[in-house]
């Protein structure tokens, strides 16, 4: 019988601007397992590593393949998507915190709605008027449908912004999603209509300028989508957008 | 556009148009070092000697400078650290900050050493003469010569960097193929300043 182990180091907060605790759990190894189905182990059986029973550990998740977003925390120093991450390609002990970014909830469950907001900044949608038939809608080509299905794959994960040095709790920063996705919706044949107006949000306090060019976001990205170029595009946009301003009114 | 929008885009573009020409043509003017006091002064006073000169400097070199070091330095403060990430265009962006912050000193050090330092001693015009004397000094000459070392490399990595960034913020380098021509020409642009400005400075090393 094998007595591997696994050793897991949380950071553990019982509830929103409490102090926060680093707690150690160590559960029986099993093969293929993730940070999830660990942790799915150490609610079941809640003792930590001094033998005492405490409070389960709180987490988010919710699709189990990396299409969600919801399960995005800190592993190990860096951020990902915790049903991803494989305990066999992990360092132990492995350290969880939760999103640094972001207010916690309880443990290792944040409130995002930050990233949410920043969409609603943007208009990252497609303006409709009703519900009435508005027959077909134009044609898109193949390679405009190349990159945007590559954007529309963002999760609002929180991973651009939880590795970017200018995104921070007390500033406005929108953060690389909402600039990427900005870039989406202004590509839309129909979502071009209010194009200017995502661009005046994105020239606004803690627009695109806020932006540092540290490029951490593009390489934290789970879905590898082109950030910096969205980013560099919309740059294109706005300077666009401000000269013809600089010289209209 | 805001006021916040407006302020960075005037930060990239002072960095670049007068301050990143004004670094190119004053290391252009250090090759004179090669050529002795006499050419490196008449050279130097020239410019000088022009009623326009403190004018243009002030409108073209002093004010654009000091706006982009004092809100560069403000910016480079208020960056949070991820020190668990290390990507290169992430250690990129923090050399960036670090050698903006260290420039910003030399240029203090340098108008002291070669126009405030002159002008109360009554010895204004002989520049080559204040530089050379700095470094041959045998107290404080490896202090001097460090300094200029850590100024010039310092300078040319920003403005180098700089492009990059530059070519980001305006969107004049969208996809990762163009960025990376961007980022062979920063390099070529830093090397060739480097050896620019080294090859001044071992004039009178």
């Amino acid at each position: 019988m094998s007595k591997k182990t696994i050793t897991f180091k949380i950071l553990r907060q019982d509830g929103p601007n409490q102090q926060s605790y680093w707690e150690t759990f160590v559960i029986p190894y099993l093969p293929n397992s993730n940070v999830i189905s660990c942790l799915m182990d150490i609610q079941k059986n809640p003792i930590n590593s001094e033998g005492k029973k405490v409070r389960p550990v709180v987490w988010e998740c919710n699709c189990l393949e990396e299409v969600c977003g919801t399960c995005t925390m800190v592993i190990n120093g860096k951020t990902r998507q915790s049903c991803s991450a494989l305990i066999d390609k992990l360092m132990q002990p492995i350290t969880l915190q939760p999103l640094s970014k972001f207010p916690v909830v309880r443990d290792l469950a944040v409130d995002r709605s930050r990233m949410f907001e920043a969409l609603k900044r943007v208009k990252a949608w497609v303006p409709m008027d009703g519900y009435h038939d508005l027959g077909p809608g134009d044609k898109i080509l193949p390679d405009h449908q190349g990159v945007a299905y590559k954007l529309s794959e963002c999760m609002t994960c929180g991973c651009c912004v939880e590795a970017c040095p200018q995104y921070s709790r007390d500033n406005d920063f929108l953060g690389a999603a909402a600039i990427s996705q900005a870039r989406l919706f202004n590509m839309h044949p129909t979502g071009k209509l209010i194009a200017n107006e995502r661009l005046d949000s994105l020239m606004d306090d803690g627009g695109i300028a806020a932006c540092g060019n540290a490029q951490n976001c593009v390489e934290v990205c789970p879905k590898s989508i082109p950030l910096t170029e969205s980013i560099a595009e919309m740059g294109r946009q706005s300077s666009k957008r401000f000269w013809k301003t600089l010289f209209q009114i | 556009m805001n006021s916040h929008f407006f302020a960075r885009r005037l930060h990239s573009l002072t960095g670049m148009v007068p301050v990143g020409i004004f670094l190119v043509y004053h290391l252009y003017l250090q090759l004179y070092l090669h050529q002795g006091a006499e050419k490196y002064n008449e050279q130097t006073n020239s410019f000088y000697d022009s009623p326009l000169a403190i004018w243009l400097l002030i409108i073209f070199v002093y004010i654009p400078l000091f706006y982009h070091s004092i809100l560069g330095a403000k910016l480079s403060i208020e960056a949070t650290p991820q020190p668990s990430y290390h990507y290169f265009a992430h250690l990129l962006y923090w050399l960036q900050r670090i050698s903006g912050i260290g420039v910003l000193l030399f240029i203090f050090a340098h108008l002291y050493n070669t126009q405030v330092m002159p002008l109360m001693t009554d010895t204004y015009g002989q520049h080559f003469e204040h530089l050379a004397e700095g470094f041959a000094s045998t107290e404080t000459g490896w202090l001097t010569k460090s300094v200029y070392l850590l100024g010039i490399l310092g300078a040319t990595f920003h403005f180098a960097n700089g492009i990059n960034t530059f070519c980001m913020t305006w969107g004049l380098a969208l996809t990762p193929r163009a960025q990376l021509r961007v980022r062979v020409l920063s390099i070529i642009v830093f090397v060739l300043l480097t050896a620019a400005g080294l090859y001044s400075l071992s004039a009178i090393w």
